[in-house]
């Protein structure tokens, strides 16, 4: 396919999952109407759900879920020799997301309560970029498939890969939305980074912040308003902890 | 005494506005209708187009209805006794997110298509402020140097039938001089009990009501009109100083007061979403899925948001909340060149009211008349120019 | 069944008819290009440096290269279509009625997507829009050119309006620094300038290298190798946010008067005409009240440099 000069190639692509529900994998199935564009774009290497087909060298790869073996952490560096572009995919690649929960605990509490008297190997939950370098992060939980095929899109014709710097309040304001506070609710939309369409919050969920921090968050700000509105602060430390998101900025809590 | 109608209006318009009673009252035509009749009309006028108005749509935590202009299917559907709207209906006339051009690849070359075109829609119950929110965007956006056609397009498609109310406790628009409107609209109602006052200002309205049962206003009518404007105007409880503010802010450009508010603010661009007449905004342009074609998209931004100020390179000209926050207020009650330096904010306070960390124009204006003052009892020396 | 006497008549909106709607019979085609550009074929691309690139574009239409007009200091939207939109000043001469040319460094989204472009592709220009140096004010005095790195860009086309209309100034020195001597833009036309124009050029770079056999400093440093007399002179400013400052200060103490020194501003603009707010300074727009500037405008600006 040509443009202007420029020649688009398909993307030699792969998909790879590890501890995660494979929900982000299954949303690049999803949108229906534009599938097959969709996949026109892409050369199917390596990916479970889609294709039987199997090889060994990408232009991009996506990696869905965190790390919590010794296995996984050598799979995954070996999927890195083999891409170009590695893609951390879903929230629990790109901040650790629900798994991080057992982080929490020691590692004999955790293998007692799932798996008793069994003998199990696990790992503290590690983000895909504690392991290899990650080139480009597509959090969401899961993804949305518009932004996935808008950053593919932009892989295929060279264009700059970006992620939206302003919060989901934006977004949830052009949905008409009440906010959430105003209903007595924590919501974390004001410090998450908007490009869902405030999904989330349009159902009168309040945002979870799967999506990890806007770009130069005001966290003091954000928890004065907390404060100041008498919120459960026992709600907000377990919603901002939820998906492991806002790692940095937990110092803030107290 | 015997006032004529028209005669009573200007009179009206003197006492209780400051906006010059222009050209456009001329043609306005003067009306009574019975509440029933008027039930009859806006049921007539919803059936036959698509039209949108004030519905309640949560209660907040302190049990005050939340409401929004959303589409209504009849008269009963419409909250006519509704306070303000949550956001404003800015929206219906700059969408936050509008298709400014489509782009058909043939090779290497394209055509481009561009649609200003629009369904006429009515748009009920809009308060004086809103609809002086319009006659501002009207001002940037039609009159200035390049006129918008997609602005214009929705401008002459949408039907606004404007509605008086007495204010909110923090409606402010009486010192913005807002809370009452001569131009704008097509019909505007002001409630006189168990009759509306119909300031008619179209044809189309004209046209419409023909076949509607009204009367000429009588003497006690344009009395009844008087008290109600009378009782609107007085029952502002909340003032904001705005003398002078547009120098005021000049000179208070390096005030620690923004960096205060600053620090407060969390970067989330909600007041410029829900203003009726911030409409900033960013260019993006998208390849179609099928690379087949592009759109060139228009999206409201708000100045709050981080990357407003960005050039090529990554150099932000306003890295700081509190540098960002002040261009709001900056363009909001100082104005820019572009539109004669009026200040474009109306006084609706919704930016206050959505405000997660309540800044508001009130404090944050007061605050900056207290710097100002203390500054000039003190005789301090004005911070230098960094 | 809707019934026609309350349904509201839908009222389109017709370029044409829009464009003619407006007053001024001058601005009619600048209307009609606000949203739909010229379509250009690039004809040329020459590398200037690692950065930057020099395309040369030719309108296609023969009619649009006949109302195409611009005057020194004003800049273009160009457009690659599926990648967006682009400031970018004009870089060749307003009498060039064939070919535009412009200058681009490798920055951006858009940008780095042009530097792929191969020759003869297509690309749209909007505009031209913005303020521009008042040359006829400017005429029978001397001239000081100060150009600071990609600052080379904007000061081209003034220059070029300077050489062909030579006999009406006096003295014309360009100050050009950049940081390295490969940064250098329009290398070729320097000895065009100096003898066929007579143009005193003074470079200087911050690094030099082996082979650099001129100034090494900063470009304040220039202003010990030239007189200038401040009641004769005028200036034109650009570069980078921090050489306005320094420099134009410097000239102010010289005696010059602000208002007859110029700088040209860079913002992000997004739509060229005063309406997405992207590109204000202070309460102006440094797209119609810009991008050249007096000084003395710019110094009462908040946040212009």
């Amino acid at each position: 396919m040509r443009h202007q000069g420029f020649t688009f190639k398909k993307l030699k692509f792969a998909s790879f999952e590890f501890t995660c529900c494979e929900g982000c994998q299954l949303q690049l199935a999803n949108r229906e109407s534009t599938l097959i564009n969709f996949l026109e774009l892409l050369d199917i290497r390596n990916f479970r759900e889609l294709s039987s087909e199997q090889h060994n060298n990408f232009d991009i790869v996506f990696i869905e879920g965190c790390i919590s073996r010794h296995d996984e952490v050598d799979r995954l560096i070996k999927i890195r020799r083999q891409a170009t572009t590695l893609i951390a995919f879903g929230t629990c690649a790109c901040f650790g997301g629900v798994n991080s929960m057992k982080n929490k605990f020691s590692i004999e509490e955790v293998v007692a309560e799932v798996y008793p008297d069994m003998v199990v190997e696990t790992l503290p939950v590690k983000k895909i970029s504690d392991v290899v370098t990650v080139d480009i992060s597509i959090p969401g939980c899961p993804v949305s498939k518009e932004e996935v095929e808008r950053i593919v899109v932009s892989l295929v014709t060279g264009s700059q890969v970006t992620l939206p710097k302003y919060p989901v309040c934006v977004e949830c304001k052009a949905q008409l939305n009440t906010c959430l506070f105003e209903l007595g609710e924590i919501c974390l939309g004001p410090i998450t980074r908007g490009g869902c369409n405030a999904v989330c919050t349009t159902g009168k969920t309040p945002c979870l912040g799967c999506r990890g921090p806007s770009e130069e968050i005001n966290m003091p700000a954000f928890l004065e308003l907390v404060n100041e509105r008498k919120l459960n602060l026992e709600d907000l430390r377990e919603k901002i902890t939820f998906y492991n998101a806002f790692e940095g900025f937990i110092n803030y809590e107290a | 005494m015997y006032l004529s109608t028209k005669g009573i209006l200007a009179f009206v318009n003197e006492l209780y506005s400051s906006k010059p009673t222009g050209k456009e009252c001329d043609g306005m035509i003067y009306k009574v209708i019975s509440k029933a009749e008027f039930k009859r009309f806006i049921d007539t006028l919803v059936l036959n187009n698509p039209s949108f108005g004030p519905r309640q749509v949560d209660s907040d935590i302190r049990g005050d209805a939340v409401y929004h202009f959303l589409p209504v299917t009849s008269f009963d559907d419409i909250a006519f006794d509704y306070t303000a709207t949550a956001s404003s209906a800015k929206h219906f006339f700059l969408p936050f997110r509008e298709e400014l051009s489509r782009f058909a690849f043939h090779g290497q070359d394209w055509n481009q298509h561009i649609n200003y075109d629009t369904n006429p829609i009515v748009l009920i119950g809009l308060r004086p402020c809103d609809i002086s929110a319009l006659n501002i965007l009207d001002d940037v956006l039609l009159n200035g140097h390049f006129p918008s056609p997609y602005y214009l397009g929705k401008r002459k498609n949408t039907f606004v039938i404007g509605m008086d109310h007495l204010p909110r406790p923090d409606c402010f628009c009486k010192s913005m001089n807002h809370h009452s409107v001569q131009t704008g609209f097509n019909l505007f109602c002001s409630d006189i009990g168990e009759e509306y006052y119909l300031s008619i200002n179209s044809s189309k309205a004209f046209n419409f009501l023909k076949e509607f049962n009204t009367r000429d206003p009588h003497d006690e009518d344009n009395c009844r009109l008087v008290e109600r404007r009378k009782l609107i105007s007085n029952s502002f409880l909340s003032e904001v100083d705005v003398t002078a503010l547009p120098s005021i802010l000049d000179i208070e450009f390096d005030s620690p007061v923004w960096e205060k508010w600053g620090n407060k603010c969390l970067s989330c661009g909600t007041c410029a979403m829900v203003c009726p007449t911030c409409y900033c905004y960013s260019v993006e342009e998208s390849f179609a899925i099928d690379l087949n074609g592009a759109t060139r998209q228009k999206r409201l931004y708000s100045c709050n948001l981080v990357d407003f100020a960005v050039v090529a390179g990554g150099h932000n000209f306003r890295p700081k909340n509190g540098d960002r926050l002040k261009y709001r207020y900056y363009h909001q009650h100082r104005g820019f060149a572009e539109n004669a330096n009026q200040q474009i904010c109306v006084g609706c306070n919704r930016c206050g009211r959505a405000c997660l960390a309540g800044i508001n124009p009130k404090d944050v204006i007061n605050d900056l008349r207290m710097e100002k003052e203390s500054c000039l009892t003190n005789v301090s020396l004005s911070p230098g120019r960094t | 069944m809707p019934d026609k006497r309350f349904v509201i008549p839908r009222q389109d909106i017709n370029r044409e008819a829009f464009a003619a709607s407006i007053p001024d019979f001058n601005r009619r085609s600048e209307i009609m290009k606000t949203d739909m550009g010229y379509k250009c074929s690039i004809t040329n691309i020459v590398r200037l440096t690692e950065q930057e690139k020099l395309f040369q574009l030719h309108i296609l239409e023969s009619r649009e290269r006949e109302i195409f007009r611009f005057r020194p200091g004003q800049f273009l939207m160009l457009e690659l279509p599926g990648y967006g939109e682009v400031p970018i000043s004009i870089s060749s001469s307003c009498s060039n009625h064939e070919f535009l040319e412009l200058c681009i460094r490798k920055a951006g989204h858009v940008t780095s997507a042009l530097f792929n472009v191969e020759k003869g592709a297509y690309v749209a220009v909007r505009g031209p829009f913005g303020s521009s140096f008042p040359m006829d004010e400017m005429s029978g005095n001397n001239i000081l050119l100060i150009a600071g790195g990609l600052g080379m860009a904007p000061l081209r086309s003034p220059l070029s309006w300077i050489n062909e209309h030579r006999e009406r100034f006096e003295n014309v020195d360009v100050l050009y620094g950049v940081k390295e001597p490969s940064q250098l833009l329009f290398t070729y036309q320097f000895d065009e300038w100096e003898m066929i124009n007579h143009i005193r050029l003074h470079t200087i770079v911050e690094h030099g290298t082996a082979e650099w056999n001129s100034r090494t400093g900063m470009i304040t440093d220039l202003f010990n190798d030239i007189t200038i007399n401040p009641a004769t002179t005028y200036a034109i400013v650009c570069g980078p946010p921090v050489m306005f400052k320094v420099v134009c200060s410097y000239l102010d103490k010289l005696g010059i008067p602000m208002n007859r020194m110029f700088v040209s501003l860079e913002r992000r603009m997004h739509c060229g005409m005063g309406k997405c707010c992207r590109c204000m300074v202070g309460s102006t727009f440094t797209c119609v009240d810009g991008p050249v500037f007096d000084y003395w405008s710019v110094m009462n600006l908040k946040e212009a440099i």
